[in-house]
């Protein structure tokens, strides 16, 4: 793709994320145990490890799609302490500072590709209706998809769906971004299309966590890796090196079953 | 209240009478008009669809009416009873029919092709694979269906059959200076019992079959 | 006289059924709406008499609602015209049996758009007005219209409480030829000439919502 910068238009206001001491359980199943991590400003890190080891829960955390049971996540200068009451006012300040990109895209299936970028403009920030359409439209064009903007998301592929699911996190300028299984839902030649607005996203310096199976965007696009089992950080540290040579076993076995596929 | 209760009562026989024989002329009944949807020929996939709407487009007190003044053939004629059961089994069987089709819609394709696959024939196809696995799906939708006879057998009072809002009427008639409205809140509330045990059921076996899905 | 010569008068009587329909459907899908955001809310004082209000709409079969309303109420004080009564009663009925359709829809929003709602950092009130109550109403379309054939069907019921519609109509006029069978006949092709295409619509539609075309 050689479409110039998708953030080049943005205000790149990007912040840490900062995990600390985080717990969740689904009844009597304990999803995360203690997780504490740390996302540098600008960095990518990414989340890899089998299913059920947590990482989706722990994402979703970040932006209390899930409510964690203990600890605190701290994006920017918002901080949330688990237990203790959320106020509507700071947890739509949180998330409105975190993008989420989702594995099925969850595009808004009755508004037009446009609308679906211009709309939460309009309700989370405030702009009027033709500020919002402008900043879409112009977001579009960045994501390759500006001839898709009246038409309707069932119409486009998964791969132009996803991209328009970025385009519209981006639209409300968050400080980071957290994709969870972003081509997972897609398949490998439609996947590439989105790990390209990805890998231009990491360059302009945006905040990322990436939960992935991609192995080779999580090297070569990755600042960190963090490898999750059964609720816990088993391994974490420069993705190339995590790769040539696991100290757990348990991240060998993994990362094998993966690169077998 | 309590005299009202037992002349209604009185009348609930009757009702469950209408409801159970024109479901059972329906189980019956939908059979042959599901074969017809399900036909290979074009045309009678088409003049069965159309039978099974119109039937369903006329209203039951239409239906009943047409069956019970409007049906002399020699010295022939419906009694009230027998024309409110043929009625709303008629109607009865165009409904189960479309349950039944909905039922087999639901069934993944791979059913039927593996059938194929392992060359059973058309009707053990249908009869021992499909049917099984559709009356499975459809069974909600059915006790549904019942539920909602039960609630149409009210309209036999219209042709003179003596069930429960028939009961209701004639007691309030009989005793314009005590009954009000208690037998109609009666019957309501014998209508509203009786729906109970149904409901329940239907969703018991949806959320037991949305499981096992 | 032959029948054709009272087309006009059992005419007449369809319009007054199509009148009672489109007043029972208009004020029971509205009155029906709000059922289902009680029925959907958390609060147990919201939920609770919704559910039952629309539990006995459903159980109660429309010829007893009509006659309670039309019947049973002067006893207590309250009489209805019988236009009115009908109205009141086919409204009651379609009211409760369309919050449960609507509550349906509502339901079978998948929960990716609340989270993607909720991850954009949209407020419940838009979540709920802008994205979750547009889908749902939409995919139950299908299901109203469906309820809203059946409420012209149950027009006819009207007849037992003497309102002029269609089927009382008929009645008449089959009292005055004694042409039973010709007059029913004809009434019951009257109404299947409305239901019947309006059926086919109702599918059409459906088809085209469960492709997801816009």
């Amino acid at each position: 793709m050689n479409a110039p910068l998708i953030t080049s238009s943005l205000e790149l206001a990007t912040a840490g994320v900062e995990i600390s001491h985080l717990s969740k359980s689904f009844g009597s199943h304990l999803v995360l145990d203690d997780i504490s991590m740390s996302v540098e400003p600008g960095s990518v890190t990414a989340l890899i490890g089998p299913s059920g080891s947590g990482k989706s829960t722990l994402l979703r955390c970040v932006n209390l799609l899930e409510t964690p049971d203990a600890g605190t996540v701290t994006v920017g200068s918002q901080t949330i302490t688990a237990g203790q009451p959320v106020k509507d006012r700071d947890l739509l300040a949180l998330r409105r500072q975190v993008g989420m990109v989702f594995q099925s895209f969850n595009l808004f299936p009755h508004f037009s590709v446009l609308r679906n970028v211009a709309f939460p403009q309009e309700r989370v920030l405030g702009r009027s209706r033709e500020e919002a359409e402008a900043r879409a439209l112009t977001l579009l064009e960045r994501v390759g998809l500006k001839e898709k903007a009246h038409q309707h998301p069932a119409r486009c592929s998964g791969g132009q769906q996803q991209r328009i699911a970025i385009a519209r996190a981006l639209a409300l300028e968050p400080s980071a971004m957290l994709f969870d299984e972003p081509t997972s839902a897609l398949d490998p030649e439609v996947g590439v299309e989105v790990l390209a607005v990805m890998r231009e996203l990491a360059s302009a310096g945006m905040t990322m966590i990436v939960v992935t199976h991609e192995m080779q965007f999580a090297r070569e696009v990755g600042d960190h890796l963090v490898v999750m089992a059964d609720g816990r950080i088993i391994e974490e540290g420069v993705p190339a090196e995590i790769m040539a040579a696991p100290k757990e076993e348990r991240t060998r076995r993994f990362l094998s079953a993966v690169l077998e596929r | 209240m309590g005299d009202a209760l037992v002349a209604i009562l009185l009348g609930l026989p009757m009702t469950l009478l209408v409801t159970a024989a024109s479901f059972a002329i329906g189980l019956v009944g939908g059979v042959p008009l599901l074969l017809g949807l399900r036909s290979r020929i074009r045309f009678v996939r088409l003049a069965v669809r159309l039978v099974i709407d119109l039937i369903r487009g006329v209203p039951p007190i239409v239906w009943l009416f047409l069956l019970y003044f409007g049906i002399a053939i020699g010295s022939f004629r419906f009694n009230s009873l027998v024309a409110a059961i043929v009625g709303l089994g008629v109607i009865s069987s165009a409904y189960l029919a479309e349950i039944y089709r909905g039922g087999f819609a639901t069934l993944p394709r791979g059913q039927f092709e593996a059938a194929q696959a392992l060359g059973l024939g058309r009707a053990t196809t249908l009869g021992r694979v499909l049917a099984p696995q559709a009356l499975r799906t459809a069974l909600p939708s059915m006790a549904t269906f019942l539920l909602s006879l039960l609630k149409d057998s009210s309209i036999a009072s219209t042709i003179g059959v003596t069930e429960m809002v028939t009961a209701a009427t004639v007691f309030a008639r009989q005793n314009t200076a005590t009954a009000g409205i208690v037998p109609f809140f009666l019957a309501a509330a014998v209508y509203f019992a009786l729906s109970i045990p149904v409901a329940v059921f239907a969703r018991r076996l949806d959320t037991r079959l949305r499981k096992a899905l | 006289m032959s029948l054709v010569d009272y087309l006009p008068q059992l005419g007449r009587g369809l319009l007054l059924s199509l009148q009672l329909t489109a007043l029972s459907v208009l004020f029971g899908y509205l009155i029906g709406l709000v059922l289902a955001l009680g029925a959907a809310s958390s609060k147990w004082w919201l939920k609770w008499p919704a559910i039952v209000v629309v539990e006995i709409g459903r159980g109660i079969p429309a010829l007893v609602v009509l006659y309670l309303i039309y019947f049973g109420l002067p006893s207590v004080g309250i009489l209805f015209e019988s236009l009115v009564a009908a109205t009141i009663g086919l409204t009651f009925t379609a009211a409760a049996y369309s919050s449960e359709m609507i509550r349906a829809g509502l339901q079978s929003v998948p929960r990716g758009q609340f989270e993607a709602a909720a991850a954009l950092g949209l407020a419940r009130r838009s979540t709920f007005l802008r994205v979750v109550l547009p889908q749902g109403l939409r995919s139950s379309i299908p299901a109203l219209m469906g309820l809203a054939i059946m409420s012209f069907q149950a027009t006819s019921l009207a007849y037992s409480i003497s309102v002029p519609e269609l089927m009382s109509q008929a009645y008449q006029v089959g009292n005055l030829t004694f042409q039973y069978l010709g007059v029913y006949a004809i009434t019951g092709l009257i109404y299947a000439a409305i239901a019947v295409p309006a059926t086919w619509l109702s599918v059409w539609v459906e088809h085209r919502l469960a492709r997801g075309a816009a």
